[in-house]
């Protein structure tokens, strides 16, 4: 909402700079956002007379000019418009003035004849909405006073907030400075000179539900001059913020900023007559298969949900929401029907969102207005349209509901606001401080009811006598429903810094682990190995989320929610980008990979903890996963280090961490040869158990295949990517360490050497090496490996390190080498494997 | 052989073992003439040999002599060991000295992002205020995400969060983490103190204040006694952990329909300190989250009685946060991913 200050100072005196008074507002709930100088613009541009007007020689459309600027010196200025004549005072924009849309004023030679600068148009300077002709300021205007000085203003940008509707209005700012200035509201008058026959007899109003319009009243002006309005009005619908039409749509503007109460304004005569002779109006939804073509002249399919203003032949405009072209005032207008309704919010906003038509009226009726506002509004209109346009304004209104409720009377607690608020202003200080927003109280005196819920499911509870006060609360108030309420309104104009800070003294509830903690832990270790946490948009593509959408078999981890359900889609997306919930984090990393590479940053190792959605007819479901994506080298680039390439094995290195970290086994891995998303010889899935066989992680490590690498366009060559289900991530804390007994006794260490052919997995070796090797092998560890000379091509040589030790003696050389001999047994035998010696 | 012989050839042997030594030009030849002539089978033992032959009031007299030319010899076989040593010491450090200069090897770390990480830094701070934390769904419903929230449908202030919607019936994604607050009454009973972070959705063009994908943290703390005051009391302790002890706080009316009274909480700029800059809107303060006292329609759509139990709510930005912390003046940088801005924040 847009204040201009010399609007509200109109209705309200305070004595306040605007700093100040933007800070009492914002205190008091009203947020100023910001405040806008107006006539910052105006440097440089005066009032002058014009002392002569005569045709410039060589250009027909131009006239030369000579202007007193009463600084003693009379200018002589090229000017285009036709409007003007000895005598008149106008703006003289001087050189060296800066014009809105930085429009630089210079002394020019125009066809051979020398300007001093130039004569402005109110458009010229923000201040109208004509650009057609210069602005004639009124003859009493000072001559060579400064335009800032006279015009200039100090708008507020007040942020509203939606359950305060009767604050979008300038009245409604001045009630609020009333409160914090003391001072007293001048509403505007809406007194009318009235003549001529009744409204009743030019105007009918025929509402077909009630419920939604509650109440309409008309009223008739004969005999209007449609024109623009004068300067002063122009320029203050500007300042607010709204542009100026012509004096009739500008008086119902202008009494909609002045009293938030949205007018409406048809052309009578486009109006079909009732049976007795009348301008027939209906207030109606639409009938299936009716069209209109609305102000902005676009032709709109009518939902039976809107309500229409109509007359006999049909739909004249959308209530509350946009007019119709038809019954459009224009400069052929000669009388005009003020409309000043009350309209069901929530039908207005439900309109207004279906046909996309959102404007400041239709936001004031879906905030709910002021049941008395339809007759003040109405009457303020009328008397500005017939001042401004002249004409006659027949006798009276038409008023389908001129009976006005009384105000809400709403029982509170004084001693319960003060226990809510934890301040101790006692009954008195609170009545007080309500009285400064209009609240009239007085104490109950019998047992009262206090409402404390309103709406759907409203409750109450009885205050024994002599503890409510009863509050009758102003009409535009209707935010004030129940007791809560009224201890907001006694905080806020009070003033929340008196509210006295405490440290909170309430009981300590109960323990509970955070779901954070094995998160943490594992975003810790990650970062010390040197991934660097990503986050990525949970919303992707459709290209995205089908090419990164997994076909392995996925396991959840211990305690962790399975990937299932379909992807789910955004209905309302804002782009196609980010129109699909994921499944999957890897190809947000790969993206991720793609974005830095574009910016030269080739060496990246990302991680994101996020989670996976999926959908059910009925549900949703969520689960969580870890991410990883790795590409270029493994360490930062420096003189003292040799550059190495990532591999798969520094992504399996990363789970072998996280596996540690919560306590389970070394992973163990499986090829992946059928994956479409990853490298077929170059995956696996990936599992580690926790000591009591559950899963502590489950999912797959591999290099991304390369076509969809090509299919991506992607600038890295090899990344390497992993997508787990890791224990812990959705809560839980990590096991902790059983420290286990030193051992007593030195263990006995052998290498064991093994050729064994490519098709046969190193881990099945492994496996083989530890059933063989019996009780004594405490730890069997891969050291190195060798292909080339004397084995064959297809071949390979594992070398293994193997501890052998008791808990309750030194093993003997020969025990060892009785346990090596049955390990190169059964490895000869069960895969064919050469032992080297 | 008498007497005087032997000893003189013990004086000799000392004599000639201390020209030798001084000829010595390294550790390894002081140690060969130690051995040839203090060895087991070295010169001194051979000298002494003929004590044999001697008469036997003498023997004691050379074996005086013999110790004293043994020690002198020692003596001077370790000063010139450890000349020597020292010299080759030295060269050996000579011949090891580098360029010390140099940079180290660098030790490769990543970093975690400032979002998670301004939420866990929240949530780690109203921990230490006793506050436990919990995580909701981010696929709600409407009922959770608005309607038990005191926000009826069609209510105009629904226009405070435009909301993404999904194609499984009655189902959003939560535009904030106010929800959680209604997750957790239904199966917590007061005395409740509750931190809820997580991932929100709004349906908002991005740019360089907004995002379509944001996190926040709610806050809640219910009890009997529960007051705006508490809020107050609690917000500023928050504010000094987070900004910095001393910083001044405002404490001012805001609007939720889920709180009654609600509240707008600022500090007081961190770029201007107060007197107001372009940073702050010239207002000298940032607002840092929103809050209230709990809705008695709320809580009773929990089941609680709003007659025994109050308290309040709270909801921030972790991203807010950094960036006014850490001087970000875009929030697109949190999902772009750009290495060049998380690597900052190692
Ligand atoms: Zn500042």
């Amino acid at each position: 909402m847009r204040v201009p200050l010399s609007w509200l100072r109109e209705l309200v005196a305070f004595d306040l700079t605007p700093e100040q008074l933007a800070e009492r507002l914002t205190l008091l709930g009203m947020e100023v956002k910001g405040i806008d100088r107006r006539g910052t613009e105006w440097a440089n541009v005066v009032v002058g007379e014009l002392l002569a007007v005569e045709k410039h020689p060589r250009a027909d459309r131009l006239s030369l000019t000579r202007v007193n600027t009463g600084a003693g010196e009379v200018l002589e200025i090229v000017c285009g418009a036709t409007n003007i004549a000895v005598g008149q005072r106008v703006p003289v924009a001087l050189p060296g003035a800066v014009l809105p849309g930085n429009r630089r004023i210079e002394r020019t030679e125009k066809m051979g004849a020398v300007s001093n600068g130039m004569l402005c148009s109110g458009d010229e300077l923000g201040l109208t909405a004509d650009a057609d002709g210069i602005l004639i300021l009124a003859p009493e205007t000072p001559l060579g006073a400064k335009l800032a000085d006279l015009y200039g203003d100090v708008v507020l940008d007040v942020d509203v907030k939606p359950n305060r509707g009767d604050a979008l209005s300038i009245v409604g700012i001045a009630r609020e400075v009333a409160a914090v200035a003391g001072g007293a509201v001048r509403l505007p008058p809406t007194d009318v000179v009235e003549g001529g026959r009744p409204a009743v007899e030019r105007l009918s109003v025929a509402v077909e539900d009630a419920g939604l319009c509650p109440r309409f009243v008309g009223r008739w002006i004969e005999g209007v001059t449609v024109g623009p309005s004068p300067d002063w009005v122009q320029m203050r619908l500007l300042a607010a913020g709204i542009r100026p039409i012509s004096n009739v749509v500008d008086a119902s503007n202008y009494v909609m900023v002045e009293l938030g109460k949205p007018i409406h304004t048809f052309d009578a005569g486009a109006v079909a007559r009732d049976p007795r002779g009348r301008a027939g109006l209906q207030v109606r939804l639409a009938r299936a298969g009716e069209r209109m073509e609305t102000l902005d002249h676009v032709e709109r399919a009518l939902d039976p949900e809107t309500l229409l203003i109509a007359d006999a032949s049909g739909p004249l405009g959308i209530a509350g929401v946009m007019g119709g072209a038809t019954s459009e005032v224009s400069d052929a207008t000669r009388d005009v029907i003020v409309e000043s309704a009350i309209f069901d919010p929530v039908s207005i906003r439900r309109t207004a969102f279906r046909y996309a038509l959102r404007s400041e009226a239709s936001l004031r009726f879906e905030k709910g207005q002021e049941f008395r506002l339809a007759r003040l509004g109405a009457d303020r209109a009328t008397r500005l349209v017939a001042e401004w346009a002249g004409g006659t304004v027949a006798v009276g209104a038409v008023d389908t509901h001129a009976q006005e409720p009384a105000p809400r009377r709403i029982a509170f607690r004084p001693a319960r606001v003060d226990r809510l608020l934890g301040t101790d202003l006692g009954i008195d200080a609170q009545r007080e401080v309500l009285r400064r927003v209009g609240i009239e109280t007085e104490v109950s005196s019998s047992v009262t009811d206090v409402a404390i819920a309103a709406g759907e499911n409203p409750a109450s509870v009885a205050a024994s006598a002599g503890t409510a006060v009863i509050a009758t609360v102003p009409t535009w108030r209707r935010d004030i429903e129940v007791e809560a309420d009224l201890a907001e309104e006694v905080a806020r104009v009070h003033g929340y810094e008196l509210v006295p800070p405490r440290r909170p003294p309430t009981e300590m509830p109960a323990w509970r682990e955070s779901p954070l903690a094995a998160r943490d832990a594992i975003r810790e270790a990650l970062v010390g190995a040197g991934l660097t946490e990503a986050v990525t948009y949970a919303l992707v593509s459709p290209r995205m989320l089908e090419a990164f959408r997994w076909t392995f078999e996925d396991r959840p981890a211990v305690g962790e929610a399975a990937a299932q359900g379909r992807p789910v889609a955004v209905t309302n997306p804002l782009s196609l980008d980010h129109s699909l919930l994921r499944q999957s984090i890897v190809g947000s990393l790969v993206e991720v990979v793609d974005t830095n590479a574009r910016h030269a940053i080739v060496d990246v190792a990302i991680f994101e903890i996020g989670r996976g959605y999926g959908g059910e007819p009925d549900r949703s479901h969520e689960w969580w996963r870890l991410g990883l994506a790795l590409t270029g080298a493994v360490e930062i680039p420096a003189w003292n280090q040799p550059r190495r390439e990532v591999d798969l094995d520094d992504a399996k290195g990363a789970i072998e961490l996280i596996a540690r970290l919560l306590g389970a086994s070394a992973p163990s891995y499986s090829p992946l040869t059928d994956e479409p998303i990853l490298h077929p010889g170059r995956s696996a899935t990936v599992e580690a158990r926790l000591p009591n066989g559950d899963l502590a992680i489950a999912g797959v490590v591999g290099e991304l295949h390369p076509r969809l690498a090509e299919a991506w366009e992607l600038r890295a060559r090899r990344v390497i990517v992993a997508e787990l289900s890791v224990a812990g991530l959705t809560g839980g804390s990590l096991a902790v360490v059983r420290a286990a007994p030193l051992p007593r006794f030195q263990p006995n260490e052998r290498d064991l050497t093994v050729d064994v052919p490519d098709s046969v997995p190193a881990a099945e070796v492994t496996q083989h090496v530890r059933e063989a090797a019996g009780a004594h092998l405490q730890e069997a560890t891969l050291v190195g490996t060798y292909r080339g000379h004397p084995l064959g091509p297809d071949e390979r040589s594992l070398t293994f390190r193997l501890r052998f030790g008791a808990a309750d003696r030194v093993l003997s050389d020969a025990e060892v080498d009785t346990a090596i001999g049955t390990i190169s047994g059964a490895l000869a035998d069960d895969i064919g494997a050469r032992i080297r010696s | 052989m008498n007497l005087d012989d032997l000893s003189r050839d013990l004086e000799t042997l000392a004599e000639e073992t201390a020209s030798a030594l001084a000829g010595a030009s390294d550790v390894a030849a002081v140690e060969a003439l130690e051995l040839d002539v203090l060895g087991k089978k070295g010169r001194l033992t051979g000298v002494l040999r003929g004590i044999g032959a001697l008469p036997a009031d003498d023997r004691p007299k050379v074996g005086a002599i013999a110790n004293r030319v043994r020690a002198t010899i020692e003596a001077a076989v370790a000063e010139r060991r450890t000349i020597l040593g020292s010299a080759e010491l030295d060269a050996r450090l000579r011949a090891e000295t580098i360029d010390v200069t140099m940079p180290g090897r660098p030790i490769r770390r990543g970093s975690l992002h400032p979002s998670i990480e301004s939420m866990a830094e929240i949530a780690r701070i109203f921990a230490q205020f006793g506050f436990v934390t919990y995580e909701t769904p981010e696929i709600e419903t409407d009922e959770y995400n608005f309607q038990d929230l005191n926000i009826p449908q069609d209510h105009p202030a629904r226009d405070l969060w435009d909301t993404l919607y999904v194609d499984i019936p009655g189902r959003l994604l939560r535009t904030h983490t106010s929800p959680g607050q209604i997750h957790v009454m239904r199966t917590v009973k007061p005395p409740i103190r509750a931190i809820l972070p997580g991932r929100c959705f709004r349906y908002e063009a991005i740019d360089a204040s907004h995002g379509t994908e944001f996190f926040q943290v709610e806050g809640l703390m219910i009890d009997e006694g529960t007051t705006l005051g508490d809020l107050r009391g609690l917000l500023d302790e928050f504010a000094h952990a987070m900004f910095g002890a001393g910083k001044k706080t405002r404490f001012r009316p805001g609007y939720y329909p889920f709180t009654e009274p609600s509240v707008a909480f600022d500090v007081e700029c961190l770029v201007c300190g107060g007197p107001g800059c372009p940073a702050c809107g010239r207002s000298g303060w940032m607002t840092i989250l929103g809050a209230g006292m709990v809705h008695p329609v709320v809580l009773r759509n929990c089941g609680l009685d709003p007659e025994r139990y109050q308290g309040f709510a709270f909801g921030m930005g972790p991203e807010r946060i950094a960036m006014l912390r850490h001087r970000i003046n875009d929030i697109r940088l949190f999902l772009e991913n750009d290495l060049r801005f998380l690597g900052q924040f190692r």
